[in-house]
């Protein structure tokens, strides 16, 4: 008996402790966090932008990004078209890179300035520094994206589309579809979906 | 019907003949086969199906790839825990999440762990559904790890890397509470 409840509160502790150290991910209608909204992050350009900076008149896409991944590398040139088409529309657009270059090296700053070059991002690409910003978020893997409306409110999360590894599969474009559903005074068809993808390296807190 | 064709195709490269013949863990006698353990497609329903089997105590499904780092480092504790517990009952499917023009490299991997039983590679391209059939509260972050029992009831999850202690608390609370 006496080891059932040591093994039962052992599990509660990992629970507990499992529980503590994840954040709760933004769901639709949560606004911007404030705690972050003006953090000022190093653009690819040198600039210092923050969230604030790069609002649209009709709405903001934040996405969670970084130079390793494979399944960001298998859409990226997607990520780079939906975003500078989005940037068009009125959308702010700003991607962030919250990964700890010590922990994953070609996530660097220079590499970062590589990438948007060659991928042709028309967008912001900034490092959070402290990776407070995708913490704020509830942000765990890359890639992320987050869609707010012209009045700061989560009206899309989740993956860019339904098919990462082929792009002529997709059926579902979900974030090209929630900004013409956005800018059409539309509801949005589909708020919330799910990638696999991989997990934020966070830097650690000092 | 040209999915059917593609799974077919997809299961005849990944070596799907020599798996029919058990998923279940295989005995410590057994040597692995020359070009290494079957690596079998599934999609989540599938792999819930073999979950489901009877065949087992407790089933852990850990979700991992290649280029995800924890999933790497978190491997061999996982190998260790399925070898200290496959007598009494405990089976591990590990399910590589890595894009099919990787499987060279997921080859290699588990090659250089030694894993000497069939393993999965997830082949459903919505990770929408894929992630929400295991378990609506993973957020589709790598690795991921599900206890269960021997009913296939999830008992367990954790998302994040893990280590030997933890995974073994978990299997060991299935075992001592089967319900």
């Amino acid at each position: 008996m006496k080891r059932f409840i040591s093994v039962g509160i052992a599990v509660m502790v990992v629970a507990v402790i499992a529980f503590a150290q994840s954040m709760p991910k933004l769901k639709p209608g949560d606004a911007i966090p404030s705690s972050v909204v003006n953090v000022k992050m190093l653009n690819v350009n040198g600039e210092r932008l923050s969230i604030a900076d790069v609002k649209g008149p009709k709405g903001t896409l934040v996405i969670f990004s970084c130079n390793s991944c494979p399944w960001v590398k298998a859409w990226e040139t997607r990520i780079a078209e939906v975003g500078n088409w989005a940037q068009k529309q009125g959308i702010g657009v700003i991607m962030i890179n919250s990964n700890d270059p010590t922990k994953s090296p070609e996530d660097s700053y220079e590499v970062m300035q590589q990438r948007a070059k060659e991928r042709g991002f028309a967008f912001p690409y900034v490092v959070d520094a402290t990776s407070d910003v995708a913490r704020a978020f509830g942000a765990t893997h890359t890639p992320e994206f987050f869609l707010f409306d012209a009045a700061g409110k989560l009206v899309y999360t989740g993956a860019l589309d339904d098919n990462a590894r082929n792009p002529e599969a997709v059926r579902e474009r979900y974030v090209k579809n929630a900004i013409e559903a956005l800018l059409a005074g539309q509801p949005i068809p589909v708020a919330q979906t799910k990638s696999i993808g991989c997990t934020i390296k966070f830097r650690e807190r000092t | 019907m040209r999915r059917a064709i593609g799974m077919i195709g997809l299961a005849l490269v990944l070596g799907l003949a020599g798996a029919g013949r058990s998923e279940q863990t295989r005995p410590p006698s057994a040597r692995p086969q020359r070009d290494g353990a079957p690596i079998l497609p599934v999609t989540a329903a599938e792999l819930l199906e073999r979950v489901r089997d009877g065949k087992a105590r407790v089933t852990v499904v850990n979700l991992w790839a290649t280029f995800c780092q924890p999933c790497v480092e978190e491997f061999p504790d996982l190998l260790r825990l399925e070898k200290a517990y496959r007598d009494k009952g405990v089976r591990v499917f590990f399910v590589s999440v890595d894009f099919d023009s990787e499987l060279p490299a997921v080859r290699r991997f588990l090659r250089q762990q030694g894993v000497d039983f069939p393993t999965f590679l997830k082949a459903q391209d919505d990770d929408t559904a894929f992630i929400n059939t295991l378990h609506p509260e993973w957020s589709g972050a790598l690795p991921a790890t599900f206890v269960y029992d021997a009913q296939g009831r999830l008992r367990h999850f954790h998302e994040g890397k893990g280590d030997f202690a933890l995974f073994e608390r978990l299997i060991q609370d299935v075992l001592k509470n089967p319900m």
